[in-house]
């Protein structure tokens, strides 16, 4: 046989790596940005669209799907050409890809801040970009078996597999967690609602962190890692359990995210056990890496690549082993909805997701423009400056989260809370944030310098677009020996590879999912829990809009520290009608759960108007626009529409008069902020607004005063 | 600290017993996979990332 000459495609890696660092510095810009305006609201620039609710979901999709994303298709379009020995299946498909995935970005730098959002974590792109977003990844797989279909390597690396069980598991994940009821073209209500809807969204956010974070940056580290220290993965077979285990446990751990909430108690317990098991591949897989530096570690004294390497999974062995203790659920009383939980993903995102890419592309950019990197020292004052810039992030965020946490639990000798006001919390950790800020700019400065360092590489090089490249093809099957272990008769069968690793990821997802999704017995209904009125719907969008929820959470666990403070611990059947839920993973500001008729209607005018009127030195933004822009009410029939085929029980032919409806009770908060001398006309948000936020909670009290 | 663990179960040991059977399978079945590997194709394969560089690449073939 005569061995083939082709030519691997150096082109699309090389657009991908720079994709990767502009989104990057994009993506962590618009962190800096949300940091500061945690302890400086200002920071928004008096403006709805760059405003802390609404350019979150921007920061985490950015970083996610842009910086990290990007950097997963460098990777895997670089390392999968060379491990298979054949260049990528269709450069057609690879340009779809590249400028699909860029498109796909750019609509959500639009449409995040214009407010267009599920309110999904993670998932916040409104249904037409999910489509499109499904679309892509079909042609990613599309391309990577394509290219599988006509290598010249028989046996699939491990670095493979986890590419193959990244692709099969984020297509589950996002269309389980996109099943949404179109509203208009950029409006729709998830399928599932409260505690159902809670229980997909963490399958599927906890996923994304195992499927989209880890994975892949796992296969591209048992590829790349060898090839930066010139020696053999430590141990192969060990790396055969850990990706089979680790895809086997990840699945079951999302309700680690919902401890203390409504969801049935066996489906928590389930959650926990298997997040603490995940200590088992997670560390296998850091000591793999580990030890594959074993006799090189003189060589991560000077190679800057390495030292990268070195931290990035130190990284991730810490944020893996803290992920387990944090699902603990003594720990997690304290520690969910605190900074504590910002401090942990950064260790990881930072960290493991960030050094590895930044080791990646300094190791790749050099290569493939045939040079070498422009500077040693810069790429070392990156290390420096990125290593510091976590450490400056994460400690303050500990800090904080331990801090508020523990006042908020605190109880004076007598019974009282404390600290009775949610705020004096919040300013007690304001220093933290702004240091946290600091360690943020840090980072950020080094992926700048970093940009410059590889520019200058790629500038005084010339890109080897195709580089040639030579190997024998495969011999027909038929004329190898049969393999007896099923292993290795697995790596070289992609297809069956495929379906092996989609039916290890649908056993967890089933025994979790299926009796919450189907049983309804396992969601108690109360009987006092009316749909919400026309009003108060739009009110809610206008709350998904906003992204109160990145702040607020909705949920009171059944702790005396939050009965106390916020009123009854909440109940699974309060949540039936609310499409999609918004029980939030965060308090940065104190939980809605109960805020209906706390406070009169005058109190919500001012207080989202300027809310230090009304709490002196709170961070939360000026809502102004809500005084002046008018409710837009034009969707009231839809959405009732849509909301009955979800099941809500509004009576039929109530779409009808629901605009009739709607304006009878604005008028009637009008009115009442009227007597309050304050003017403001009927139509205009704010009091949509109202009228939801005195609704939250209420059903229950009203309940309560009914049984009494 | 395990009280809270054990007193959720109730009625649905049915899920916790079927994921612990479905966990004790799996890894069973895994390392007899492991078991049954030969060594001279892990060194095969763990040697895959090192040879597939473009060292090998002859000069002539070079764009």
């Amino acid at each position: 046989m005569q061995p083939e000459n082709f030519y691997y495609d150096n082109k699309i890696v090389r657009n991908f790596g720079i994709a990767t660092v502009i989104w990057g510095i994009i993506g962590m810009t618009v962190g800096l940005i949300i940091a500061i305006q945690l302890y400086h609201p200002g920071a928004n620039m008096g403006n709805q669209y760059t405003t802390y609710g609404r350019i979150r979901p921007l920061h985490t999709n950015a970083v996610i799907f842009a910086f990290v994303g990007n950097a997963i298709f460098m990777g895997v379009y670089y390392s999968l050409q060379r491990l298979l020995k054949a260049r990528m299946f269709s450069d057609v498909l690879s340009r779809i890809h590249f400028w699909g995935w860029q498109l796909i970005i750019l609509s959500a730098v639009i449409t995040l801040p214009l407010g267009l959002t599920t309110s999904h974590e993670y998932a916040e792109l409104e249904w037409p970009i999910d489509i499109a977003i499904t679309v892509i990844w079909v042609v990613f797989g599309w391309n990577m078996f394509g290219t599988i279909f006509k290598r010249r390597e028989r046996h699939l690396y491990v670095a493979i597999w986890f590419y193959i069980a990244t692709f099969i598991t984020i297509a589950v994940l996002h269309v389980v967690n996109s099943f949404e009821l179109p509203v208009s073209a950029f409006k729709s209500y998830m399928v599932y609602a409260g505690v159902q809807d809670a229980l997909v969204q963490w399958w599927y956010g906890h996923n994304a962190v195992a499927f989209f974070l880890t994975t892949p940056y796992l296969g591209m580290m048992y590829y790349f890692l060898p090839k930066m220290a010139n020696r053999p993965v430590y141990s192969y077979k060990l790396s055969i359990l850990h990706f089979w285990a680790l895809i086997f446990i990840y699945i079951w751990a999302g309700p680690h995210h919902l401890l203390y909430t409504t969801l049935p108690g066996w489906a928590q317990s389930l959650g926990v056990a298997f997040s603490i098991m995940l200590i088992a591949p997670s560390w296998g897989g850091m000591i793999n890496g580990l030890l594959t530096l074993r006799g090189a570690w003189d060589k991560v004294r000077d190679d800057v690549i390495l030292k990268f390497m070195v931290v990035a999974l130190t990284a991730y062995g810490m944020a893996t082993f803290e992920g387990p203790m944090l699902s603990l659920k003594q720990v997690n009383s304290i520690a969910h909805f605190s900074d504590w939980i910002i401090a942990h993903v950064h260790v990881g995102a930072l960290g493991w997701n960030g050094f590895l890419t930044f080791a990646m592309l300094y190791w790749l950019i050099p290569r493939i423009y045939k040079t070498e990197l422009f500077s040693k020292k810069l790429a070392s004052f990156h290390f420096w400056i990125g290593t510091l810039g976590i450490l400056f992030y994460a400690i303050p965020m500990y800090w904080a989260g331990f801090t508020q946490s523990l006042m908020l639990k605190e109880f004076t000798a007598e019974g009282m809370l404390k600290y009775p006001n949610f705020l004096e919390s919040t300013l007690q950790i304001l220093p933290m944030h702004m240091m946290r800020s600091a360690g943020g700019a840090m980072y950020l400065l080094g992926v700048i310098v970093m940009a410059y360092n590889l520019t200058r590489t790629a500038l005084q090089g010339k890109l080897v677009a195709n580089e040639a490249a030579q190997a024998m093809p495969l011999a027909p099957v038929h004329t190898i020996a049969r393999e007896s272990a099923w292993h290795r008769r697995l790596e070289r069968k992609p297809i069956q590879m495929l379906i092996a690793a989609l039916l290890v990821i649908l056993v967890g997802t089933f025994v979790e999912l299926m009796p919450t999704l189907t049983i309804s017995s396992n969601i108690p209904t109360i009987a006092a829990v009316k749909p919400y009125t026309p009003l108060e719907l739009q009110g809610r969008d206008l709350y998904i809009r906003e992204g109160c929820v990145n702040c607020h959470s909705q949920t009171v666990r059944p702790f005396r520290s939050e009965t106390e403070r916020y009123g009854e611990y909440s109940k699974a059947g309060e949540f039936v009608y609310d499409h999609p839920f918004l029980w939030g993973s965060k308090r940065t500001g104190p939980d809605l759960a109960r805020e209906g008729q706390k406070y009169g209607n005058a109190w919500h005018y001012n207080h989202l108007m300027d809310p230090r009127l009304m709490s002196p030195g709170s961070i939360m933004p000026e809502y102004s626009w809500l005084l002046t822009q008018t409710l837009d009410t034009s969707l009231t029939v839809a959405k009732i529409n849509a909301m009955r085929t979800l099941g809500v029980p509004y009576a039929p032919g109530y779409e009808k008069v629901a605009n009739a409806e709607l304006d009878k009770q604005a008028k009637a908060i009008a009115a009442n902020l009227g007597a309050d001398h304050i003017k403001v006309k009927s139509d205009k948000e704010v009091i949509a607004i109202i009228a939801y936020l005195q609704r939250l909670g209420t059903d229950i009290k009203a309940n309560k005063t009914a049984n009494k | 600290m395990f009280k809270q663990f054990t007193e959720n179960i109730n009625a649905n040991q049915a899920y916790l017993l079927f994921s612990l059977g479905i966990f004790f399978v799996f890894f069973i079945v895994v390392a007899i996979m492991l078991i049954r590997i030969r060594k001279s194709h892990v060194d095969h394969m763990s040697d895959l990332p090192l040879h597939d560089s473009d060292t090998e690449t002859p000069q002539s073939l070079q764009l």
